[in-house]
């Protein structure tokens, strides 16, 4: 009976919570019940070896437990798997690019200097934590759209074969594209709200780290921008997630989110400075700012010239 | 012997799927009489059909989940039992299930005769 208890045990740490002791108690009823039965059958007394025969019969704990189990038990499924695994290898090469330039620079400056394993470790140490903090937010961003999505299809929308798009379809929505952009928006806003000494240039070398914040006190006034911003844009991927191609109205938020974009720029190029190398950071910020107006305007032309954003099978039947 | 192993896993896996659909009517079925797990497996058993108590008991939770049972914990013989019973709803179902049954065993029937 001791194994019997063991074994249900190891079923209900696998089950959510909720579920626990209710399945548990059942279990540990039916089993009893089972291994008594079982040792009359027999006609000899209950034992560990019985019992072993009678928990392998009913199956490995984790197996049992996922067959209890309402909900799906991971946090992205085998649809998003492979756009997660694509993205984690994207991130993990421009980190890895990123602090080696780092330390390349922190050599250069410092030559001369005897040679020594510090700059790698403290490159080392940053580039690990940098992986860990943009893995949690990429993994987050997921999971959300996987329950999203899960819930989507729970709700058991009727299928129209009529709505099926084209073969070349100019508003299918690339689910990694937009999974993507809701992780570097979400990354974006964590870091400037939340870790604005993260947005710094550091110089390993082999005495100590030199971090040169690239904020001044100043950028506070944009962060509010910034944020509305940001969380507009959050909201048109998750809703052209939702919809799962673009629509006119989107395309025309997504327009509108543009030329904002580009106004939010154009204040930070004309105001006064808000970052520490500031002839530096906005001959950058000005090249963003043309490279946004001039995808503004791509964007306003196909809206206007180009085509009809009705779906198109309303489109082909009219 | 791979190659008649291979076989034997495949048909396996092919009569288990054939049954899946096959046990959640016969459960609908049987459970018109109240009925907790142990009891129902025996009873599915005596009739000739034989299911793994860890595909039963858990399906039970499902059908109940989808509101196709109803349950309650009882003491009998100084034992806890959680006692099984088909939903008004459930037996709607199982109606309608049966009738579908009917329909394709008499296609399936006729095809492999």
């Amino acid at each position: 009976m001791e194994l019997v208890d063991r074994y249900v045990h190891e079923v209900g740490q696998h089950l959510p919570s909720r579920l626990r002791a209710d399945v548990e108690a059942e279990l540990r009823s039916l089993l009893t019940e089972s291994l008594e039965e079982r040792a009359r059958a027999a006609g000899r007394p209950v034992d560990a070896q019985l019992a072993a025969d009678v928990v392998r019969e009913f199956g490995v704990p984790r197996d049992v437990a996922s067959r209890y189990a309402p909900d799906p038990q991971y946090l992205i499924g085998p649809r998003l798997y492979p756009a997660y695994r694509m993205a984690v290898k994207i991130m993990i090469p421009v980190l890895a690019g990123a602090v080696l330039v780092l330390m390349v620079i922190g050599q250069f400056q410092h030559q001369g200097e005897p040679p020594s394993m510090a700059p790698f470790i403290r490159a080392t140490e940053s580039f690990l934590s940098s992986v860990l903090f943009n893995l949690g937010v990429m993994t987050f961003i997921f999971a959300l759209v996987e329950r999203a999505m899960q819930r989507r299809e729970a709700a058991g929308t009727a299928w129209d074969p009529s709505a099926l798009p084209p073969v070349n379809d100019p508003d299918r929505v690339s689910y990694f594209g937009r999974i993507f952009a809701l992780y570097v928006i979400a990354a974006l806003a964590l870091v400037f709200n939340f870790f604005p000494g993260w947005v710094s240039v550091v110089i390993f070398h082999n005495t100590d780290t030199q971090v040169f914040p690239l904020l001044e006190p100043g950028f506070g006034r944009y962060l509010p921008l910034l944020n509305a911003w940001w969380a507009l844009a959050f909201a048109l991927n998750l809703a052209v997630l939702r919809h799962g191609r673009w629509r006119r109205t989107t395309r025309w938020a997504d327009f509108g989110l543009e030329v904002g974009w580009a106004v939010i720029l154009l204040l930070i190029v004309v105001g006064p400075p808000v970052f520490r190398y500031d002839w530096l950071t906005k001959v950058i910020v000005q090249w963003f700012l043309v490279f946004a107006a001039i995808k503004a305007c791509v964007m306003l032309y196909r809206l206007l010239v180009r085509r009809t954003f009705e779906p198109w099978h309303a489109a082909a039947a009219k | 012997m791979v190659m008649g192993g291979t076989q034997l896993s495949l048909r396996d896996n092919l009569s288990l799927e054939l049954r899946r659909g096959a046990l959640v009517l016969a459960v609908l079925t049987e459970l018109r009489h109240e009925e907790y797990g142990y009891s129902l497996k025996k009873l599915l058993a005596d009739k000739g059909l034989e299911i793994d108590e860890g595909t039963l008991y858990p399906l039970l939770r499902r059908l109940e989940a989808q509101r196709l049972l109803k349950s309650d914990w009882r003491v009998e013989d100084g034992r806890p039992r959680r006692y099984y019973k088909v939903s008004a709803q459930g037996e709607k179902l199982a109606r309608e299930l049966a009738a579908e049954w009917q329909k394709l065993a008499g296609v399936i029937g006729a095809l492999i005769k």
